[in-house]
């Protein structure tokens, strides 16, 4: 690792790339921000009918509150999003012991294709 | 000149020493360009942090003068849209490159011992992130705003028993109104970014102290 | 005890009080507005402007915005139904076509009387107080 450590240290090696990525990770946001700037919705309006839509990082909640009528509700507003939520922030604990790997796995790609099918379900069907 | 400055800001701070061996130490060969994507979400943080601080100037949090507020800074105030646009897609990439580095950090396994408190404290901050999008989404007191506000703090009405409380504390009274937008302005602009700031100063400084994973 | 672990116990339970006291002052961020509310009741349409048969959407002005109720009349019954989903809290609207009223968020359905016919709602509309005096019909509005 020494004998060569002058081509691979972080400074001044690989911070040129580091500059790279946060100058490209600017020029994207200044680039979608120009193309795409945000609208000033209509006021406050209680009697027009309307039908809100959230920020696309949580259509996945606001599909899953259609699939629990009732007295089920709780299960789609604070069980699911919440063993969602835990086992993501747990993950290095489900990748324990010798099958760990596999069990982080499912639970990664569970959690994608949940997520990912969530979220598609509105956009798609345009409820 | 630009190095004497330096030179001397060092020698009141004392900052680059204990930084030597972080910015020398060897990197794993099999680094790449998905490495980036921490940083280039830090990057994404810090430009909704600038112009945050930017739409603060015109913003006025209360029921009565947001909503025109923002309408002053679209129509009067020189790029107030341009800067309200950059606001908004930086917190959409930050989500973005947020989740990327996820993906990047699970697929290398990066999350393994020593490194399971580093993967939950960007875990937390994930959420922190989250969180400062769903009450920035009030913030411009419009139907979208008004509307989506109501059914994610009605959704705290379905616990059994606390219900109603959790409801009435998120919304500071029996509905959402000009209380609770003062509420998440608060939460928006100080408890969540403070909480990420906090959050963030561990995540990088446990990155320092463990250096970066190898890999696979 | 000696004299030294009697000071760390102290200061231990001091700090635990403190502790302790951070907690009970927790109540302050719980602003219930609750205490405050009251029935208002609010002047709406002429009684002659009430419907004869089926369902009307009234619209009147409360501190600074306009709300809305249904207006109801089913064969000798006159009923005001309020508009706010018991599922998410969304404004429900009324559909003249299905005859039913239908919530934009999450597709919660009520028939005229306010009972749930689809979706995911726990609860029928709420019944709003009302009534008539000097020709105009009054809405009860809890806020």
């Amino acid at each position: 690792m020494s004998q060569n450590g002058k081509k691979k240290a972080l400074y001044p090696y690989y911070l040129r790339y580091v500059l790279l990525a946060a100058l490209l990770a600017i020029e994207a946001i200044i680039a979608t921000a120009l193309l795409y700037p945000p609208r000033v919705g209509p006021a406050i309006d209680l009697t027009a009918p309307y039908q809100p839509r959230p920020e696309w990082y949580f259509l996945w909640i606001y599909q899953l509150l259609r699939y629990f009528p009732g007295k089920w509700a709780i299960m789609g507003t604070v069980l699911l999003p919440s063993i969602f939520v835990l086992s993501f922030v747990l993950i290095p604990f489900i990748d324990r012991g010798r099958t760990g790997r596999k069990k982080a796995i499912t639970a990664g790609i569970i959690l994608f294709i949940a997520l990912a099918a969530l979220t598609l379900i509105p956009v798609l069907t345009g409820q | 000149m630009i190095r004497a400055i330096t030179n001397l800001l060092d020698s009141w701070f004392g900052i680059k020493e204990p930084h030597r061996n972080f910015l020398a130490r060897a990197l794993p060969e099999k680094i790449n360009v998905s490495y980036c994507l921490g940083g280039m979400a830090f990057t994404a943080f810090l430009i909704s942090l600038i112009t945050g601080l930017l739409l603060s100037i015109y913003y006025v949090p209360s029921g009565r003068d947001a909503y025109s507020s923002m309408v002053a800074l679209h129509d009067k105030v020189w790029f107030g849209w341009g800067i309200r646009s950059i606001h908004k897609w930086s917190a959409n990439l930050l989500i973005i490159f947020v989740l990327l580095h996820a993906v990047r950090v699970f697929v290398h396994r990066a999350y393994r011992p020593p490194r399971e408190l580093n993967w939950m404290a960007g875990a937390i901050g994930f959420v922190l992130i989250m969180a400062s999008g769903f009450t920035g989404y009030l913030l411009p007191w419009d139907q979208k705003a008004y509307w989506a506000t109501v059914v994610g703090t009605s959704m705290a009405r379905t616990v059994p028993g606390a219900g109603p409380l959790i409801e009435t504390l998120l919304r500071g009274g029996p509905e959402v109104a000009g209380a609770t937008l003062v509420r998440f302005y608060s939460l928006h602009v100080l408890w969540i970014p403070f909480g990420l700031m906090l959050v963030f100063w561990a995540h990088f400084h446990m990155v320092k102290r463990q250096g970066i994973s190898g890999g696979l | 005890m000696q004299r030294r672990d009697f000071l760390s116990w102290l200061l231990k339970s001091a700090y635990g009080a403190l502790g302790l006291g951070c907690l009970a002052a927790l109540p302050y961020l719980y602003r219930d507005g609750r205490g405050d509310i009251k029935t208002f009741f609010v002047k709406t349409i002429d009684v002659d402007d009430l419907p004869r048969i089926g369902v009307k959407q009234v619209e009147f002005p409360f501190r600074g915005l306009t709300h809305k109720a249904f207006v109801v009349r089913r064969d000798k019954d006159l009923f005001v139904l309020s508009p706010v989903c018991s599922h998410m809290g969304c404004y429900v609207n009324w559909n003249f076509v299905e005859n039913e009223f239908l919530c934009p968020c999450h597709g919660g359905r009520y028939d005229m009387t306010g009972r749930v016919t689809g979706g995911p709602p726990p609860k029928p509309l709420t019944r709003l107080p009302h009534f008539i005096k000097n020709g105009f019909f009054y809405i009860g509005i809890r806020a």
